[in-house]
């Protein structure tokens, strides 16, 4: 088959990029039409990753990889490449699809932001580094737009920088993510080492840890499994590293739905994903990874029971769902993992754009003020709940398809890991059912004018949220127990179907049970009962303050550190500045005494010169006279 | 003694680069004498313009030629005029980089050199042409005479560009200074040039290579003295430390498209001349001289290390933006001293092109940063670093490619100055010079400090006023010209190098006849 439009992949990030150049060069000047350049330049790239995505789809198309030298220094030669094959070309269309998505409704949700070019300068910034990201066909490439993507996520969150807590949440999202990269830095190193050739692209990975030949010994690669999962826990919040996502809702919610719920934090479990066969090689490694994206999904669950944000429910849900993924990578199965991702990607974009939608129109975050919004946001509170419906796991939304898929694959591993899932799927059912009938239903709770105040929001806020529930509602049908076409497209192999009664009356039951429960404490109670009449018992106290993992921080490691860096600062600013102040001193001296003898006479200069020569000459020849 | 063999008509082919700058000197002139007062100037420059690019397509069609030749399995060079000039690639490339140069910079010039400042405007033009040739005569000699020869028509003409500000004080002190120092030099260089004609009985590269070891065996105390002599000379033209004095004084004094060709072609064309004389000489092919050879580059490497230590400390304290970048040129021609320094016997083959890799960084990132002084001061009638100030708010274009072009002389990357440092530093390390490299590596982070004032000073200082400023669009294109090159030799470094590499041969440029 032909490869036509895989071998223009690399324009994908290059559209978005071009709009950042342009919206950072005019800036200002463009005003709200920068919205429409980022836009359109979004469109530009969904429509190129969409056509590629359709040839790939005649299904015999081969992997296309396009690759410069980049750099050679000696031995050290650098490549720079890029690689189309159908996970790439699933994750283009994902990412460009949101992207677009995300960048119109953010058209009506910033409009009345003075800095409204620079957020979608940042926006087409960070589709252009996580398309690249994507695509990169090396894991240097990778990082590179690994550590932009941060960059951008850094910048976003931190957008509204007025608000202490943005700059607080934009700062620890960041060192946090720099702890899971420095482990991403080691393992690039440890294979740069230890790879024959050198080499670091993903086709290498594949034929040297595929072959079982001992290039590399068992532990060492135990070592880089682990290393590569460190920056995977970092960037996709796994315990214990998902202190950061929560708060990284401080920033705008189209950035929630964009970076902090369908993309970026999904870049952890693509690394994984990509360098699958690492893993496949250690079965160590792939434990923790299971054993973590386990505890982590019912974890992060528990947690969603007790917050009272509506933004910072649906970041511990993200986070509960990217243990989903990670337990069904740990049970082995890429195919549930990417599924999962996938139909991830649009349900929780979904539910981010639609608490935007609830937050633009009573500008609160709390749901203990909100109630009774269904009747005033109709379009809102359906597709909100075609969302909940999807993440909780009910037939025939795309969420249960896709969790069927996880849960299989961890049947197949451990009962255990099935049943920590399966109560997780409980969980997962109740806080939503928790989120939806306290904002949608009952009657309003907050302040009463900003009730009234209330109105649907614009068009291009409410047209993304219709596909997107269409797509919540259909997504999951490419990969169904009867046919598993996802699967096998992905992996190139014929899958073969079957449906595991089991797991589907588990997770179905669970997810019933939860919203049930939720119905009965929330939706029923809802008129009358205030949920602030909630008992504050001592679990739930201890889930507000979700397992106190940030005070232990605190305590563990950020004061010490604190107390060393005090220590290391006074050494800083005794000895080294000591010695740079003197290293400075001493230029500044000789600056000056070059200045006193460019007095301007040239008799001078050529005196300078005339001794220059007979010093040179009596220190260079003269030596070897003595 | 042989008997001189004459130009055939067959050499003006090789010839044509040089006689076409030749040809457009004349022309130029003539024009300029018969043209009305009234009518602008402007046009002998865009006639100097003219005969550099017609002159650079002649050298890359010389370029192309040799490479067919070299495939054909023929030698890929031809020596005219009985060897006293030879056409071969590492002539072309340095022509190919001073005609470049010098076509940006009057490129650069055009529209900025107010008449009152310079009332022969015409003669300002085309006196640059005689200059390139001279320039072109040094990179392509296999003779002493032929080397001085070059050496002086371009002397002779940079005397003149320096004075061209008639009514300026500062640019009759300059070039007055110009004259003073750029004689003795020429002095040095010529003495030393008869002592080596006096050891080795001729003044043919070739003829000297021949006989070099007897003539180190006979009197070693003669060679030693002829290429000291020749040092000083170089060091003095190069303006190498302790021999810069004079650099600062001439750059201020010159108008500033000058300022750009003495720092850029001038220097090169003297560089282009070292490389004939060391390595042309083979100095390095017998084993009687591996004494004197090592003394000679402890030598050369000495004055690149003292060279980046007093131009960078010197720039530290300087207010003024020519001095600040005349100094700047001091270390930065210690820094292309370098791979020529490095050990010639362990020959890593990279040398020519990492001198040539930094020499077209140095290039761009120099032209480009005068051709912004140029709109500066132009502007704000003033050469001071603060000229400067606020220049982000007056033009955020300009300032932006000023950016660029510092990031590539701190040696920031990605760009061609940082990949320019780090292969020449990889060079130092390869031979295992390490107090060189560690020189190279601090006088660079110093330089950060000074580079960064024009930064600090166009972005965080507010100047005067917020009056937009007029960049004249043949500046503004140089500038961009510069700023866009500089990051692409940073971006796509390996192109240019392999080009390099595919192109130069030691042997066959520098040792075949």
């Amino acid at each position: 088959m032909d490869i036509t439009f895989a071998q223009y992949a690399w324009f994908a990030p290059l559209f978005p990029l071009a709009a950042f150049a342009i919206l950072t060069a005019m800036g200002r000047g463009l005003g709200r039409a920068g919205a429409w350049v980022a836009t359109a330049a979004s469109l530009l790239s969904f429509l190129l990753s969409l056509l590629i995505a359709i040839e790939r789809l005649g299904g015999t198309a081969e992997d296309y990889t396009g690759r410069i030298e980049w750099l050679r220094a000696g031995s050290i030669m650098l490549h720079a490449g890029y690689e189309v094959t159908n996970l790439t070309s699933l994750m283009l269309v994902i990412v460009t699809f949101v992207a677009l998505l995300v960048n119109l409704y953010s058209i009506g949700y910033m409009k009345d932001d003075e800095r409204i070019s620079v957020f979608f300068g940042y926006v087409a910034l960070f589709t252009a580094s996580m398309l690249g990201l994507v695509l990169a066909d090396n894991l240097l490439t990778l990082y590179i737009c690994w550590e932009l993507v941060g960059v951008c996520s850094f910048l976003l969150i931190g957008f509204w920088f007025r608000k202490p807590e943005a700059r607080a949440a934009a700062k620890k999202a960041f060192i946090v993510t720099r702890i899971g990269d420095l482990g991403l830095l080691l393992a690039i190193l440890l294979l740069y080492w230890n790879m024959p050739n050198h080499a670091l692209d993903f086709t290498s990975l594949y034929n040297v840890f595929h072959s079982q030949s001992d290039t590399l010994s068992a532990s060492l690669t135990t070592l880089i499994a682990l290393l590569i999962f460190l920056g995977a826990v970092g960037k996709s919040g796994q315990f214990p590293l998902h202190v950061w996502l929560p708060d990284a809702m401080e920033g705008p919610t189209p950035i929630s739905a964009l970076i902090h719920a369908a993309t970026m934090v999904a870049a952890g479990v693509y690394l994984v994903v990509r360098t699958f066969d690492i893993f496949e090689a250690s079965q160590a490694a792939l434990a923790a990874v299971a054993i973590v994206g386990a505890f982590t999904a019912i974890f992060a669950a528990v947690i969603g029971l007790a917050q009272n944000d509506i933004k910072r429910v649906l970041a511990y849900s993200t986070v509960s769902q990217l243990g989903y993924m990670m337990l069904a990578l740990g049970a082995g199965s890429t195919a549930a993992a990417t599924f999962h991702l996938f139909t991830h990607a649009f349900f929780k974009a979904l539910l981010f754009l639609a608490a935007g939608s609830v937050i633009h129109a009573i500008h609160t975050q709390d749901i203990r003020e909100m109630g009774g919004l269904g009747r005033r946001m109709k379009i809102t509170a359906w597709t909100f709940g075609i969302g909940a419906l999807a993440l909780s796991g009910i037939p025939p939304f795309s969420g249960f398809w896709s969790k069927d898929a996880v849960l299989a694959a961890a049947l197949d591993e451990s009962p255990w890991l099935f049943a920590v899932g399966v109560v997780a799927a409980f969980f997962t059912a109740l806080y939503m059912a928790r989120l939806f009938f306290l904002v949608f239903f009952g009657a309003p709770r907050g302040d009463a004018k900003a009730y009234a105040h209330a109105k649907k929001s614009p068009a291009v806020m409410t047209v993304p949220l219709v596909i997107l529930a269409v797509l919540a509602l259909l997504a999951g049908f490419v990969e169904t127990p009867w046919n598993e076409w996802l699967g096998s497209w992905l992996s190139g192999e014929e899958e073969e179907g079957g449906i595991n009664g089991l797991v589907v009356i588990a997770s179905v039951g669970a997810s019933l049970l939860g919203l049930y429960l939720g119905w009965l404490f929330y939706g029923r109670r809802s008129s009358s009962g205030n949920p602030a009449a909630e008992k504050a018992s001592g679990l739930r106290r201890i889930l507000e303050r979700k397992f106190y993992v940030d005070e232990l921080y605190e305590l563990a490691f950020v004061r010490p550190l604190a107390a060393l860096g005090r220590g290391l600062d006074a050494f800083d600013r005794v000895v080294v500045d000591g010695a740079v102040r003197l290293a400075g001193r001493s230029v500044q001296a000789a600056g000056k005494l070059n200045t006193r003898l460019l007095n301007g006479q040239i008799q001078a200069y050529a005196l300078c010169a005339l001794l220059g020569a007979v010093l040179l000459i009596l220190a260079i020849a003269g030596r070897r006279f003595w | 003694m042989q008997a001189l063999q004459t130009l055939t008509w067959n050499d003006t082919w090789y010839l044509a680069p040089e006689i076409v700058l030749a040809a457009f000197t004349i022309a130029l002139a003539l024009l300029d004498l018969s043209l009305p007062r009234r009518i602008d100037r402007d046009i002998i420059g865009w006639g100097a313009v003219l005969g550099l690019v017609t002159a650079g397509v002649f050298v890359g069609w010389h370029i192309h030629d040799l490479g067919a030749w070299e495939k054909a399995g023929e030698s890929p060079f031809r020596n005219l005029l009985d060897g006293s000039y030879r056409v071969d690639d590492f002539g072309n490339l340095l022509k190919l980089v001073f005609l470049g140069a010098s076509a940006l910079i009057v490129l650069a010039s055009l529209g900025t050199v107010k008449k009152e400042e310079v009332p022969i405007k015409g003669e300002f033009y085309y006196l640059v042409l005689p200059a390139v040739l001279g320039a072109m005569v040094m990179a392509s000699s296999g003779d002493l005479i032929t080397l001085f020869i070059g050496m002086e028509l371009l002397g002779i003409a940079s005397y003149i560009l320096v004075g061209v500000r008639k009514s300026s004080g500062l640019s009759g002190e300059a070039a007055f200074k110009y004259v003073v120092t750029g004689g003795t030099a020429s002095a040095f260089v010529l003495y030393g040039m008869s002592f080596l004609y006096g050891a080795t009985g001729s003044t043919r590269l070739s003829g000297i290579a021949q006989s070099i070891g007897d003539a180190v065996e006979g009197s070693k105390a003669l060679v030693y003295v002829a290429f000291f002599l020749m040092i000083v000379g170089f060091a003095l033209k190069l303006a190498l430390a302790p021999f810069h004095a004079w650099a600062p004084d001439v750059y201020q004094g010159a108008p500033t498209p000058v300022t750009s060709f003495l720092g850029v072609v001038a220097k090169a064309a003297a560089f282009a001349m070292l490389y004939r004389l060391f390595v042309n000489t083979a100095l390095y092919a017998y084993a009687d001289t591996a004494q004197v050879r090592e003394d000679l580059f402890l030598a050369l490497a000495v004055l690149a290390a003292a060279a980046m230590i007093v131009g960078v400390a010197g720039a530290l304290r300087q207010q003024n933006a020519k001095r600040l970048l005349a100094l700047s040129g001091v270390a930065n021609a210690g820094i292309l001293l370098v791979p020529l320094t490095l050990d010639i016997t362990s020959f890593h083959s990279s040398l020519f092109s990492e001198f040539i890799y930094y020499l077209l960084a140095y290039v761009f990132m120099n032209v480009g940063a005068f051709a912004v002084l140029t709109v500066v001061s132009r502007e704000t009638g003033s050469e001071e670093l603060s000229g400067f100030a606020g220049l982000y708010h007056r033009a955020p274009w300009t300032a932006a490619a000023m950016t660029a072009l510092i990031c590539s002389l701190a040696g920031l990357p990605v760009t061609g100055g940082f990949f320019g440092k780090l292969f020449i530093l990889f060079g130092t390390v390869q031979t295992k010079q390490y107090w060189l490299a560690a020189i190279l590596l601090f006088t660079t982070v110093v330089s950060y400090y000074l580079y960064f004032s024009f930064i600090r000073q166009m972005f965080m200082r507010s100047g005067d006023t917020e009056r937009q400023t007029k960049v004249p669009m043949a500046t503004g294109l140089v500038v961009w010209i510069c700023a866009i090159a500089s990051v692409a030799l940073g971006v796509l470094p390996k192109p240019i190098l392999e080009w390099v590499d595919g192109l130069f041969s030691v042997s066959l440029d520098f040792l075949s006849r």
